[in-house]
């Protein structure tokens, strides 16, 4: 057995320095990374990387940052395995290896000039972000937006200053609900689809962006095809095992898709009869 | 500061143990990496002051349960080490027969002075962090195992049938063979271990977590294979899981 | 692109010859039927007439295990690696040529595969043609793969008294001039190959009761099909059946870490989407739970999914997959069974 050095290897790994973390919620940390030599990642919104601790292991995660931010990203990992248990041990600093950005993510291009409403529940925030402050610092490209977030309690919800400076905006309409609420708590208290019906929209300049756990898509879109969007117009961004990022692996196999390559943003229209999808 | 670790046996046969001193090159490796300071097998000190309890057995006696109470007690982290000590192993065929009845026919007369209780792995006892599972132990296993505990991380063996394993290495399966195996309910992580040297999966590393029961029914009904002939094979290493749900929670 | 001749007398030595030339892996009785690549030094170890081995030859091009990435953490070095080995692969039947033709799309597919490619050059293939039909498991006729259909560098067919060698490639062209045993085949060799094509087309039938050009069709309403609701009983989840598929190229991705904790490799190895923690995910939400979702992605993933990428069914007609299922669960029935429901 001989061993070659190979130079157009998929698994080729950058090095990413951690320049700024912070523990959100006891789950969920934020992790602020730039690659070496100041590279920029060059992500659409909602695409992911794949992050690893050589000798641990490697999971995607996706970039929640907007690429209008150059010189670094953004993550958030939440702590479910062996991975993302070492990925919340490593601070300001520390490096992890990083591959990607890998998937399609949201096509900004056709959005442009169009109304629209993102809708995000729980970690669904993290990728939605990218898109949410892309749109934002490219104002003038889009035309209105709604923001409706949900979460189980107020302690849940990540980036709330950044959240409160959307609320605050008179060009975003926004508005959030949690399923538990606290004393403090002013804003609503229910599922998120309970906020849908109040938003005045024109379905066919209006584009649905519903990121959240796999229990949410059903209903939300449901809700979002009541107010007539149609089909093609409604896209998710869908969580599944990967371990390549590059269409191979299988494991992240949707029927005929491959979610890592042909996704992790989907249309309604082409995962609709798509029975393991949502 | 290296981690002090300490062997301890309960009711086995010690081979396990004898893996480990057995090691070869790769135990002076781990002597590089950690402080061995109790292993009665091979040296003759002794401490009560350890990080990592390694530990070979099962649970047989209130004694055993008090002693193993105290080394979760001391230790930072348990291993559990081999099949009496993961799944309760060959010890737990005991749990088949009523106590007084199987003491009886070993001890005879002398059955008073060998107070017994239904044999127990030991995470049905105390907290177990890492499991090394076989019998004996396998030693690419231990290694594995020990580097995830020096690293603070969790160890997860695969949680699919030895026949994963065992199709890989290109064996010719013992099914074809005409003997029963029972690779296809087994655990794999043992890179099907006594498959390669020509011997059938006695079921060592334990069951996998979601057993196809229709499905093995239909395959023994078409080898013509006796149902109570398979459950005896299980039982062989794996009795004890059907106590599984008394397990502490801590 | 021209057919020689190598006499059975010379087969011997045209294998010894080879194994002059690089190491060369070839069909060898394992016993209870069963048959195995290994490494050969002479024609004698070799079973001409052999069923599909226990694995296909998929393990040379992919292997059970390979390394990615080596690594040295406190240098901050990763170096993408491939291993690789130089061999001659004789007696590739055309089931097996045809796995190899559906694993060269899908990793040269975008992004394309450095280790796959990469090996595979290193790689010469020769092709042995089946005269007749391996055992009752196989299917290849209504896949197409019974006769040949390139993918190979030469490929024997057996005649009377000595093998008519079609010879496809430059590579083949070099083991010819290395090996110095092949002659020109005449008329009457070409003759005897077109009685053995003529006599194939009498043997070999569709082995299900549909069309080559339906099969795709068949899936297309077979997702709700209560055969899988059977299989979801039969199947034990042993992962046998992807394991020997030739075009089954599922892998999973470890790390490994030495002693040193320091240096240490990220290695793919085979995975099987019939595993329980296949498609499940770090929160725990497992998108195909059951044992008969897991076999219908297996199906769909020869007979519908491919045929949508890469427009080839990627079942091979092997029939290694209904061979080693102690479960007994049979392609050739699964597919009747779905035609049969279909008709209702």
């Amino acid at each position: 057995m001989k061993t070659a050095k190979l130079t157009d290897s998929e698994y080729l790994i950058k090095t990413g320095k951690i320049l700024r973390t912070k523990q959100m919620t006891k789950q969920e940390k934020y992790f602020e990374i730039a690659l070496a030599g100041g590279e920029n990642l060059n992500h659409e919104p909602g695409q992911f990387v794949m992050v690893s601790v050589p000798g641990v292991g490697e999971a995607p995660i996706s970039v929640s940052s907007s690429p209008t931010k150059k010189g670094s990203f953004e993550l958030v990992i939440r702590k479910a395995g062996k991975l993302t248990g070492v990925l919340h041990n490593l601070e300001a600093s520390d490096t992890v290896g990083i591959r990607g950005p890998f998937g399609k993510g949201f096509p900004t291009q056709i959005l442009e000039g169009n109304d629209l409403i993102f809708v995000a529940g729980g970690l669904g925030i993290v990728p939605l972000r990218s898109l949410i402050n892309f749109v934002i610092d490219n104002r003038r490209d889009f035309g209105e937006v709604h923001i409706l977030l949900g979460c189980k309690t107020p302690q849940d919800m990540l980036f709330g200053d950044e959240v409160e400076g959307w609320s605050k905006r008179t060009d975003v309409n926004f508005s959030c609900t949690v399923d538990r609420a606290d004393p403090d708590w002013k804003g609503n208290i229910g599922l998120i689809t309970s906020l849908i019906p109040g938003v005045t929209l024109d379905p066919a300049r209006t584009f649905g962006v519903v990121v959240g756990p796999p229990i949410m898509y059903k209903f939300v879109i449901i809700e979002l095809l009541k107010k007539n969007i149609p089909e093609r117009q409604i896209l998710v961004s869908l969580e599944r095992n990967m371990k390549c990022g590059v269409g191979k692996c299988g494991h992240c196999q949707i029927q005929n898709y491959y979610c890592c390559k042909d996704g992790p943003v989907f249309t309604y229209e082409q995962i609709k009869y798509k029975k393991e999808a949502i | 500061m290296k981690p002090k670790v300490a062997f301890f046996d309960f009711t086995c046969c010690e081979g396990c143990q004898l893996q480990m001193a057995n090691f070869g090159e790769t135990l002076l490796e781990i002597l590089k990496l950690v402080d061995v300071v109790t292993f009665r097998e091979v040296m003759s000190e002794r401490s009560e002051d350890y990080d990592i309890a390694i530990i070979e057995g099962s649970i047989t006696t209130e004694h055993d349960v008090e002693r193993i109470k105290k080394i979760r007690e001391k230790a930072k982290v348990v291993i559990a080490y081999g099949s009496c000590a993961t799944i309760g192993g060959i010890n737990g065929m005991k749990n088949k027969f009523p106590l007084d009845e199987i003491k009886e026919y070993v001890y005879k007369d002398g059955a008073k002075y060998f107070p017994t209780i239904l044999t127990r792995p030991v995470h049905q006892v105390v907290k177990v962090d890492y499991f090394i599972n076989c019998c004996p132990v396998y030693p690419p296993e231990i290694v594995k195992v020990l580097k995830a505990a020096l690293q603070g991380i969790p160890y997860e063996a695969p949680d699919y049938a030895v026949c994963v394993e065992c199709k890989l290495n290109e064996n010719v399966c013992m099914y074809d063979k005409g003997i029963t195996c029972l690779g296809p309910v087994t655990k794999a992580g043992c890179n099907s271990w006594c498959i390669n040297n020509g011997n059938i999966c006695y079921g060592c590393r334990g069951m996998v977590s979601n057993p196809a029961k229709t499905g093995q029914m239909d395959i023994l009904e078409k080898y013509k294979i006796p149902l109570d002939w398979v459950v005896n094979k299980v039982d062989m290493y794996n009795k004890p899981r059907e106590l599984e749900e008394e397990k502490p929670k801590k | 692109m021209r057919y020689l001749l190598l006499k059975k007398e010379n087969f011997n030595d045209f294998i010894s010859a080879l194994a002059q030339i690089e190491k060369v892996v070839a069909p060898v009785a394992a016993g209870y039927k069963n048959f195995s690549f290994r490494e050969v030094k002479s024609g004698k170890e070799i079973s001409v007439k052999y069923i599909p081995t226990i694995l296909p030859p998929k393990k040379y091009f992919m292997p059970q295990k390979e390394k990615l990435i080596e690594f040295n953490k406190a240098e901050s070095l990763f170096d993408a690696v491939l291993e690789y080995e130089k061999m001659i692969i004789f007696g590739v039947h055309t089931c097996d040529l045809a796995g190899i033709q559906c694993l060269d799309m899908v990793f040269s597919d975008k992004p394309k595969d450095a280790n796959y490619l990469g090996r595979k050059n290193k790689l010469i293939i020769i092709g042995l043609e089946c005269n007749d039909y391996c055992d009752e498991y196989a299917s290849c006729k209504v896949v197409d793969n019974h006769i040949p259909n390139g993918g190979y560098d030469l490929f024997f067919t057996e005649l009377n008294d000595s093998f008519i060698v079609h010879v496809n490639t430059g590579l083949g062209e070099e083991i010819v001039e290395k090996t110095r045993l092949l002659v020109p085949a005449e008329q009457k060799h070409l003759n005897e190959l077109e009685d053995v094509r003529a006599r194939k087309r009498e043997i070999f039938k569709d082995e299900v009761n549909v069309k080559h050009a339906e099969l795709a069709g068949l899936f297309d309403k077979a997702f709700d099909s209560k055969v899988w609701d059977d299989l979801d009983k039969r199947c034990v989840a042993c992962g046998n059946c992807t394991n020997v598929c030739p075009t089954c190229y599922c892998f999973d991705i470890l790390d490994n870490i030495n002693l040193d904790f320091n240096t240490g490799d990220r290695t793919r190895g085979w995975d099987s989407c019939q595993t329980e923690p296949f498609a499940k995910v770090a929160g725990g939400e497992n998108f195909r739970k059951t044992r008969g979702a897991r076999q219908r992605h297996r199906y769909f993933r020869k007979f519908k999914y491919p045929v949508e990428r890469y427009s080839r069914y990627f079942c091979t007609g092997c029939g290694r997959c209904t061979r080693t299922c102690m479960a007994k669960i049979s392609l050739k029935e699964t597919i009747n069974a779905l035609a049969a429901e279909q008709k209702k």
